[in-house]
């Protein structure tokens, strides 16, 4: 059974698509982040505050900054996957990634008013991720498959490596290009104006009753933690194909609180990162800080030792490795039970209005709990309130097992010393 | 004796670098001339294109990359290892860096 789950979580963690989704949208991270920080800068909690950016002008600077970084996740996220899954082929991920990228502002319906003609923001942000899905996996793979048969510019011979390098994207680009200019041709003929809207109608709503509703999020919280109990990395099997919904509807919820409308969404990538995953996966804080203030065999008191630290910011590894957690029974229930009770917790009291909900500031994920409370939620003090609640919760949950566990052990311990005793008499 | 290059790889090169910095303190209480390195691997693909490692170690969270990376550096006959799950837990830097100096040695002769 555990074995079965092992390779399942090892497929998935391993199939090409699912990595390059998640290395293009890895590739859009630090844009988001920095964009993140400008949404901060452009909105610190103090009275009068941006009152006074926007007499100075410098909130609207603030707000196209935050537009043309966090804005263009899916611009950069169609290229990275493109690249990505071009490198898996080993054909030129640059060039994929390019003619993805064109294909991209191909297939998205044109802005036009008298000033000119464009395209929207968004479209470009979150509100295109699930084109930029579609464009950058199908223009990866039509693009190989040209290259891979050979279907290239030939050059005489005598002309410069470098010369037929940049012609050899040539006619594959052109290819991928060709096909989605037809898409677009034929959607429109079958009177569908707007890719975005039919997939994020078809391809988005399924996936985000999955990602976005509560009962979709415990369901993701229970795999991930099975996932990680038998050793396989949760975050990076699951993410690819939900995190997208997180993060269209922190952009979702950025977008709101820019126009200064109520926020529409309470989980959101920050919901995920930084307040169900307190400590790493299953909601380890509770655990690490378990051991480290009461374990008293050897074994437990130097893990807690170890684990502490990087538990802070939410790295779990030396725990899940070491203690260890991956296979291990007497900790398979508050490994899962945690981190729900801090999703359910952190939930009802965002949905109640007690705790502001986050603002669509992504804060990166290794950033210590309390402090990222505070920063998701744009500066509230029920941001960092709710997350010292759900880390002494999460402590309550692991306790009586780490006891448990603890006891278990320091017997062992004491056996093991008497049978030393015994040998030396 | 040459530099021995270890390459450790996990999601993020997060907590590789945890064990990173365990391996580096033992070479050289051993006074081992080894330079190790953790990346995330997508970091670990760019390195490995353009320079050669003596040994490639995988965080065992993300094991199933195994064979992607044996398939990266067929060619250039680079030992691909999965670490051990206790001694990444324990950050045993010790035990990892004698086997990754083992792999390094079986693969030479």
């Amino acid at each position: 059974m555990l074995e079965k789950v092992e390779e399942i979580a090892g497929r998935i963690g391993g199939q090409r698509h699912l990595q390059s989704l998640r290395d293009g949208i890895l590739l859009s991270m630090p844009l988001i982040i920095i964009g993140s920080i400008f949404l901060i800068l452009g909105n610190l909690p103090i009275n009068g505050y941006t009152d006074w950016l926007a007499d100075i002008g410098l909130a609207s600077i603030f707000s196209k900054i935050v537009n043309g970084s966090f804005g263009l996740m899916a611009l950069v996220a169609v290229f990275g996957m493109a690249h990505s899954l071009a490198e898996y082929y080993e054909v030129d991920g640059v060039s994929a990634g390019i003619i993805a990228l064109s294909s991209f502002v191909i297939v998205t319906p044109d802005l036009v008013s008298n000033a000119g003609s464009g395209i929207s923001y968004a479209y470009l942000g979150s509100g295109g991720l699930f084109v930029a899905i579609v464009v950058g996996l199908i223009s990866a793979e039509i693009f190989r498959f040209f290259v891979q048969k050979n279907f290239t510019v030939k050059m005489p011979e005598g002309v410069p490596i470098a010369v037929e390098k940049s012609f050899a994207a040539l006619l594959p680009g052109l290819m991928v290009i060709v096909f989605w200019g037809l898409v677009y041709l034929f959607l429109g003929l079958a009177g569908i104006d707007n890719i975005h809207t039919l997939l994020t109608n078809t391809l988005g709503k399924p996936l985000s009753v999955l990602g976005g509703s509560l009962w979709g999020t415990l369901v993701i919280i229970a795999l991930n933690s099975i996932f990680w109990f038998v050793g396989i990395h949760g975050a990076n099997t699951i993410n690819p194909v939900i995190q997208p919904i997180w993060l269209q509807n922190t952009d979702a919820n950025r977008l709101a609180f820019q126009a200064g409308k109520e926020l529409p969404h309470i989980v959101t990538n920050e919901f995920m990162f930084n307040f169900v995953w307190i400590g790493g996966g299953g909601a380890t804080i509770g655990l690490v800080i378990c051991l480290w203030l009461f374990a008293k065999s050897k074994n437990n008191k130097a893990m807690g030792k170890l684990t502490v630290a990087p538990g802070i910011f939410n790295i779990n590894e030396p725990a899940l490795f070491g203690l260890p957690i991956v296979l291990n029974f007497k900790l398979l229930v508050p490994f899962i039970l945690a981190p729900m009770a801090a999703a359910l917790i952190t939930y009802f009291s965002m949905a109640s209005g007690l705790v502001a909900k986050p603002i669509g500031i992504v804060v990166p994920w290794t950033m210590p709990p309390i402090i990222s409370g505070y920063l998701a939620t744009g500066g509230k003090i029920s941001g960092a309130i709710i997350q010292i609640i759900t880390l002494a919760v999460t402590i309550v949950i692991y306790y009586p097992f780490v006891k448990l566990m603890d006891k278990s052990q320091l017997k062992e311990e004491a056996q093991e010393e008497s049978h030393e005793l015994s040998k030396t008499i | 004796m040459t530099t021995k290059k270890i390459l450790l790889v996990c999601s993020a090169g997060m907590s590789t670098s945890l064990l990173m910095t365990r391996m580096k303190k033992s070479a050289q209480e051993k006074g081992i001339d080894a330079d190790v390195m953790a990346l995330s691997s997508n970091e670990a693909t760019k390195l490995l294109a353009k320079e050669k490692v003596d040994v490639l170690l995988i965080g065992p969270q993300v094991r199933f990359m195994k064979s992607k990376f044996e398939k990266i550096v067929a060619d250039a006959h680079i030992p691909v290892a999965v670490i051990d799950m206790k001694d990444y837990g324990k950050m045993d830097g010790e035990k990892v860096l004698a086997t990754a100096l083992e792999l390094i040695t079986n693969n030479e002769n």
